[in-house]
Order: structure tokens, then sequence, then C-alpha cells
């Protein structure tokens, strides 16, 4: 007779996160301005163009809002969509499972690049002047290729002569950003920290340490996501314990965007963006919407 | 002798009623037995937990009628990360500083150390959980669904399992996660194709 | 109440849960261990329980019937005692068979083990051709109620009858719930199963459950037992559902024990003999100066018939509601409508499990809505039920019936061979057997 009915086990078989969750609100620094619908029902991945226009990839598609958070064009890919970048010429690349595809600013199919195999899982992309970098979290490694889908460098690979410590990626988020000084920002979620390469694929060094704590990266494998502003900031995402933060341009701890306590229960895969205003963009799948924040004023 | 008439008619009016009442009796037995016989039959089914339903409340640790329970969490490897700081394993409170090889139980999740681990290569570590340990209480499986790729699971264990009619466990679950299966494929494993 | 078996008529699903994601490569040569889990056990079992449940039917009757010996009945009670009770657990029973012949006959989705029909049906055929000798020496919980009635006293025949409409209560309370996939009431509340399965052994634990749990079903059975040191077989008599079943079918059995093997010859012997008071005395020849009365009555309760069934129907009707909340659906619709309508703040595990499946509210709330609605007619058949099996009991009660020998009563008769020895007839009957030297 299905009640409820307690289980009766002892304190020790509690598992419980709350007093992990808290956050001191003097580190808080952020606060929500906006959030924007994103009207699918599993939206993933989110990009922002110079012109902040915002695009979300998901339900087997990409919608893009203006800046007033309108719906402006939507259009289909060929499959699932992983993950999003943007070129400077309004160039929309999307991240399938094991492919990227190429769209132009209209929401034309340009390309769909040859596929990366049974292994690949790609989680994110990156897209510089002349380079797209795309992660492949299956394969622990980072590919990059010309702007015409030409594969140039693995990057990230275990290789004792270089000093590379290898890819440890136990679950599917595997993130890459661009810093402003054309260095190659990729999380190490396995090691709990975020390395920078150069575009060659020569690892350079490694910020970040774990720790349940708020200065650090908790869990098993985290950041999930990585974000860099234009003076250098690291804007990172977590799962276990969801919460956004940001690192400066050294890697320290600085603020804390969005804390646990902004994000239901099992909230995974914040993605991350900034815009030209500085202004933080979150996807909360849970709420199936792009969370904007921004500094409090005071 | 009236008197022995009337007891006489009586009798064999009871008596008609009594066979009348067997005719009825077969009829109904013969028919409900043909019934279910025209239904089908099956081989047998056992109860098995959804673990898309599970919500992990600690119920299957003491609701069910052995000790201890029939359900264990079950770990299904191809999921796993093999992390070297798995939060299944570890408590939520651990902090590393002291060093991770040999940790002390109070930095261990399981309650009862049924979750074992060892060095594969690199950071990395294979989980196995120790089934004679388990109680099935859920708690690793919060942990690793919150942190990790949920590789860890709850199921009823055939070997332990007396398939009783009605599930005592079954009774008292939050989430309608039980329900019967064919016991010719008594499981609902995570990772593997149904 | 998780009862369906829709699962091997669904197509063939896709991998549960997490995405699929390839391992690490392992440079060390590790390989993936299989996930190995033990497998339930073979059916060999289930068919072993049924052969049991033949043979010690087969012997029962033969015992009771012919052999007429206590003796070796009470050999057999008990080996079916430590056989189906404590070996097997109580469980697979025909008592709790009923609900799953129910729940197969009104769902199809729903499979029914072939031992679940074999406990069901072969016992009832058994009874129609010898009467309840499954209740005297197959039933695990009859045996063991048997075992304990060390001092049983004689309950005046009002209350007996009273009490003993209260399994037909039970057996349409049972199929109501077991129609409606709610639950298995009969199996939730047997009262010997925490026995069987030796539960303050087995389960050291149990103390720190909550009422409800096995410790709940563990003082049910305790008491039961209580109770059954004075008075003989109380669940048999007023509670069993399948009894109840029984209880029919032994009125028109073919056969069925008699307590002389002879001619009765109206010693009075036996008289008090029985324990469930199920043995009639003679009727007296006599002219009755209450005949006129008995008819009245009777003429009077035939008018009330209808109004006993409407009764029962509407108040049954009533009920309808208060029973659809044991559905889990109907629990789970209505937390998840308290705490959407703010009535409650937070949610529980019910609720919360509710939220995981992602699914509308809506869908909730019509599942929960139709589920009502069966409800409402079942409530409404369960209550013309009790009306109509108080308005027989009521005209079986007013009908008169002449009996010229001192006879079991073939409905609560468990033929359990108590009365034999009481009999002088049988007495010499084996006196004869055993004394008189036998000629070729």
């Amino acid at each position: 007779m299905a009640q409820w009915k307690p289980s009766g086990l002892g304190p020790e078989f509690t598992y419980d996160l709350s007093e992990l969750k808290k956050v001191d609100p003097a580190l808080i620094h952020y606060e929500q301005a906006a959030s924007v619908p994103t009207g699918m029902m599993k939206p993933k991945a989110i990009a922002v163009g110079a012109d902040r226009r915002l695009f979300v990839a998901g339900d087997g598609g990409v919608r893009v809002f203006d800046p007033a958070g309108k719906p402006v064009l939507q259009f289909e890919t060929g499959g699932e969509p992983h993950c999003i970048a943007l070129g400077k010429t309004g160039t929309v690349y999307v991240g399938m499972k094991d492919h990227v595809e190429v769209y132009d600013a209209s929401g034309k199919r340009a390309a769909a690049w040859k596929g990366l195999g049974e292994r690949a899982y790609v989680t994110s992309l990156a897209v510089g002047e002349a380079d797209v970098f795309v992660a492949d979290a299956g394969n622990r490694v980072l590919l990059r290729y010309d702007t015409s889908g030409k594969l140039l460098k693995r990057i990230g690979e275990e290789d004792a002569a270089k000093h590379a410590p290898g890819l440890v990626v136990p679950s599917p988020y595997f993130d890459v950003a661009l810093g402003p000084e054309g260095m190659l920002w990729l999380v190490n979620p396995g090691r709990r920290r975020v390395e920078c390469y150069t575009y060659d694929g020569a690892f350079r060094f490694a910020w970040g340490k774990f720790s349940m704590k708020v200065e650090g990266f908790c869990g098993c494998c985290n950041p999930t996501h990585l974000a860099i502003d234009a003076d250098g900031n690291f804007i990172t995402s977590e799962k276990g314990l969801p919460r956004v933060k940001v690192h400066d341009d050294e890697g320290n701890f600085k603020s804390v965007v969005a804390a646990p306590a902004d994000f239901a229960d099992g909230t995974v895969g914040l993605d991350l963006a900034v815009d030209a205003k500085g202004r933080i963009l979150v996807l909360d799948p849970k709420r199936r919407a792009v969370r904007i924040f921004v500094k409090k004023r005071s | 002798m009236p008197t022995d008439n009337t007891t006489n008619n009586k009798t064999t009016r009871r008596n008609l009623f009594r066979k009348g009442g067997l005719a009825a009796g077969a009829a109904v037995v013969t028919g409900t037995a043909a019934t279910l016989a025209a239904k089908g039959r099956s081989d047998g089914t056992v109860w098995q937990i959804d673990p898309e339903k599970c919500i992990q409340c600690g119920n299957c640790a003491t609701y069910c009628v052995l000790d201890p329970s029939a359900v264990t969490c079950v770990h299904a490897l191809k999921l796993c990360g093999y992390c070297d700081l798995c939060f299944a394993y570890f408590s939520p409170g651990f902090e590393p500083e002291a060093g991770i090889e040999a940790p002390a139980v109070e930095s261990q999740l399981c309650p009862t150390e049924a979750i074992k681990r060892r060095w594969i290569e690199g950071p990395h570590y294979e989980y196995t959980i120790d089934e004679e340990l388990c109680i099935g209480c859920g708690k690793c499986i919060k942990g690793c669904n919150n942190f990790g790729n949920g590789s860890l699971f709850l199921q009823v264990m055939h070997d332990r399992c007396v398939n009783c009619n009605e599930c005592s466990i079954a009774e008292a679950c939050p989430s309608d996660a039980f329900q019967r299966v064919p016991a010719n494929h008594p499981y609902l494993l995570k990772g593997e194709d149904h | 109440m998780p009862i369906l078996v829709a699962l091997f008529l669904m197509p063939a699903a896709s991998a549960l849960g997490a995405e699929r994601f390839a391992l690490p490569k392992f440079k060390s040569g590790y390989e993936l261990p299989p996930l190995e889990v033990p497998p339930a056990a073979s059916d060999a079992l289930e068919y072993l329980d049924v052969a049991a449940l033949a043979a010690a039917l087969a012997l029962a009757s033969y015992l009771a019937l012919r052999a007429r010996s206590r003796r070796a009945l009470w050999v057999l009670m008990a080996a079916s005692l430590v056989y189906f009770g404590f070996y097997r657990g109580g469980c697979i029973c025909s008592i709790g068979a009923i609900q799953n012949v129910v729940l197969a006959l009104l769902d199809n989705g729903y499979a029914i083990p072939f031992t679940a029909v074999a406990f069901f049906v072969i016992p009832l055929a058994v009874t129609l051709l010898f009467g309840r000798t499954f209740c005297a020496a197959v039933c695990p919980l009859g045996a063991l109620q048997d075992i304990v009635a060390v001092r049983p006293v004689r309950v005046p025949a009002w209350l007996d009858h009273g009490l003993g409409l209260l399994a037909y209560v039970y057996l349409g309370a049972a199929v109501l719930f077991a129609a409606t996939g709610a639950a298995f009431l009969i199996c939730e509340y047997d009262p010997f199963v925490a026995i069987f399965r030796l539960v303050p052994f087995t389960r050291p634990n149990a103390m720190m459950e909550a009422f409800g749990g096995s410790m709940g079903m563990l003082i049910l059975g305790a008491g039961f037992v209580l109770v059954g040191l004075f008075i003989a077989r109380p669940y048999c008599r007023w509670l069993c559902p399948y009894g109840a079943m029984l209880r029919l079918l032994s009125r028109a059995s073919k056969w069925h024990v008699t307590i002389t093997p002879d001619e009765c010859v109206h010693c009075t012997l036996c008289e008090d003999s029985c324990p469930l008071g199920a043995i009639q005395k003679p009727t007296t020849d006599l002219p009755r100066p209450d005949r006129l009365i008995d008819r009245r009555r009777l003429a009077l309760l035939l008018i009330l018939v209808p109004l006993l069934l409407a009764g029962g129907g509407c108040f049954g009707r009533y009920l309808g509601e208060p029973f659809s909340r044991v559905h889990f659906t109907v629990q789970q619709a209505e937390r998840v409508r308290l705490e959407e309508t703010g009535q409650i703040t937070g949610t529980d595990d019910i609720s919360d499990a509710f939220y995981k499946t992602q699914r509308p509210r809506e869908e909730l709330y019509a599942e929960a809505g139709a589920i009502r609605g069966r409800f409402d007619i079942g409530g409404t058949l369960l209550g013309v039920w009790v009306g109509l099996v108080v308005a027989v009991k009521l005209i079986h009660l007013s009908v008169y019936r002449t009996r010229t020998d001192y006879e079991p009563d073939r409905a609560t008769c468990l033929s359990c061979g108590r009365c034999f020895k009481y009999c002088p007839v049988e007495r010499k009957r084996l006196k004869t057997l055993k004394g008189e030297p036998t000629t070729p």
C-alpha cells in the first residue's frame, strides 16, 4: 500500500549536501538581471555573438534570440547538438556527438565535417581567427582544425617528452575556450583544473585545485564549463554543487556568480558565455532558460 | 409413514440442491481455470527495481522480509568514470589533504564500507560493491548521481529474493519503482540493452 | 502498487539511464569486467510446489474421508506447515492467489504465473469433491493456528455466524483492491507470514522500523497466535477470504467427511467435540410452534433484500473515494496537487518521484481521476456484495431444516477429524479392525 513510510535508517545513512551548498553571501558579487526562456525541452549549449545575439542549441536545432530576448531565427541541425560556437563572420559551428556542422548567418548549412568515429563525444567548440577547436571528450583530445575542416593538430594527449599530463575526462563534460592572448584554455576535469596550451599544442601551465569549498573545484570532475571574458577572467561552472564562479587571469578565486541555492537539485550542464558588455550568460537546463547575471552595483 | 415421507422429501430436495450446487461450482471452477488458461500463462515473474524511477529513499534496506535485504547496489562499470576522487566512495565533506590512498573510515561515504576500490593506472580507480556488506541503502547512488555518471543503482538480487507475491519493499516504495519482470530476464541494468 | 507486468510487452527499449560514454583509454591493459548478476531461481521449484500441493490435497482427502485418522492428518498438517509455511515462507499460497487471478481476469497486461493459477484452482476443485480438506491439513496458515489451539473455548453461535461474515467482506475488499491495481491486501495483512519467515531471528533490525513493516506484521501474527490459543483457528473461521469461497463450494461437495463411519446412534458424545462449533445437532421431530413466526420473518427478509443491496451500494460508493487513496497514483496526485496549490510547501519522496519523471501534472491528475472512477464503481459493487452477504445469511438462518443425525456443517467443517474419536461407532470400527482375527 505504497504510502510514504520512513526507512528507519540512522543518520549515518543520510546523504546531505546542505552544508556544502552554503555560500557566504559576501562572496556573491553578481545578481540575475534577466532570463531568456529557450522554449526548448533540452537546451544543451549557448553562444553569444558580438552583436549580443544569443544562440541556443538543443532539441535538434538552434534558436537565435536578439539582445532583448526575442526569438529571431530558428533552424534544424543534422542531429542532436552538443555545443555551439560563432565565427567572426557570423558563421555558426554546431558540434554533434561525433561531428561538426557549419551554418551561415541565415541558418543554411554550409558544411558537415568528417565524423570522428565511434568513441567520439564532442562537448565543446571554440573558434579563433583561422582555427576551430573541437573538444572530443570521448577520445580525451582537443582537435585543432582550420575553418575549412582540415585537421591540423591533436592537442592535450599525454606526452612525457612535452610534459603534457594528459586529459582525464570521466564524464561527458570537457570544455575549451580561447584566451585574449592567443592561448588555448582547456578544462581537465578529472584533475579539477584548467590547463593552458599554445595553439601548437604545447602545455604551458595549469591552475585550479580540488575542494568542496567555494574556492576549489568540487566532486570527481569539474569544472564542466569555462568561459573567458575580455579581461582574461575565467568564468567556470560546476556540477554536483551547481555553482558559477569567477577566477582572475592568474586563476585566483574572485567571486561567486551563482550559488548552488540558485539552481534546482540535480542541475547539470550550466553552459556559459560572456557578452560584449561583460554580462555572464548561464544556460540553466532545468529551468530551460538562459539566465543573465550582472555585477551587483554596490 | 407420513413423517418418514416428509424427511425423505426434504432429503431429496436437499440432495437436489446439493447436486445443482455441485454442477454450478464445477462449472465456475472449470470456467475460471479455462479463462485463465486461455489468457496465456507466463513463465513466472520476479520483482525488480526500475533504476530510472528509484529515488534511493532507503526503504529497500529496511522493508525487505530478508535481512540483509535482497536489494543491493550494482555497479555498471561501463558507465563509470574511474575517478580518483569518487564521491560515491568518499563522504561529501572529504578534503584530500591527508592523501587519498588509504582513506580513513570516516572519509568513506558507505556506512558499511561495502564499496571497494582498486588502483588501475594514473588517476583511475576501479570501484566494486561487496554484496555481502551492502545493505541496499542507496546512499552511494545519490553521491554518484549527483557528482558522477550515475553508474551505481539498486537491483533486487535473485539469489536472495524469495519472490513474495506482494513485495513488502514495493508496498513501502514511494516512487512506484518496483515492478514484475520475466524471470528469464530478471534485471533492469543501466548501460545494458534491454 | 506496481503489479503491471507490461515490461515484456513493450518494444525493446534502449539502454537505461546515463548516456553511454567511452571509458578512459587504459594503457595498462585493464579490461572491463562484465556486469555479473545472479540468475533468478528456475521454475523447477515452482512446479515442485504445485506437485506438493496436489499430493498433499490427495493425501489429506484420503486421510479424512477414508482412513479417518486424525493423527495422520495432524502429521500431514505439520509437514505442510514446515514446507509451505517455514520452508517456502508462506508464499505462494492459495489465499493470496485470489488476487493474482482477479488481476489476470481484469488486466490484460498482467501475465499470471502458472503456479498462482494452480494454487487457486486445485484446492477449489478438491473442495468440490471432498470438502475443505485443504483447510484440514494443507494450508500452512490453518496448520499454524490448528497446532496452537490448545484450550479452545466455545464461541456463541450468534457471534460465530456474525464474525463469519467478515470473511466475505474481506474477500470483496481484496478483490476490489486487486482489481483496481491498488494493493494486494491479503498478502499485506497476512498475519502469519512474519512468523513463517522467522522475522525475530532473520530480521533483528525489524525493531527499528515503523509500524507497518515487518514489525507490524509480527505483532499482528503474535496477536492471532495468542487469540488462537483459546479460540480455534480465528483467521480460518472469520477472516480467510479463500475460506469464504471454500465454504460455498464445500456445501455442494460430492463427498464430505462424516462424524460417524456408519449409522449415527444419537449418543450426543460428539456434540462438544468440535472446537469450531461445526457440528449440527439433529432437529426434533416435534411440531414447532414458532414455524409461523419463522415464515413471517422470512417474508419480511425477502422484502428487505433489495433495501439491503441498495443501502450497501450507496454506502460502498461513499467509501470508494477514501479507498482510492490506497492506490499509489491517487496518493501521488493528491500530494502533487497540494504542492501545486501551495497548501503544502516542500516536497516529499512521493512527489519527488513524480517530478523526476518530468511528466505534466495534468497527465497524473487524469490518471488518478480514472482510478477514482474505478473505485466509485468498485466501491458500489463491494457495498452491494456486503448487502447480499448479509441478506443471504439472514435468510439462511431463517430457513428451517430437518436433520436426523449429528452432522458436520459442510460449510464450516474443516475436516480436521477431531470428532472421529468421540464416536462410539468409530471406536467399535477401530477395535474391529484391530482386534478381530481375520480369516482367509
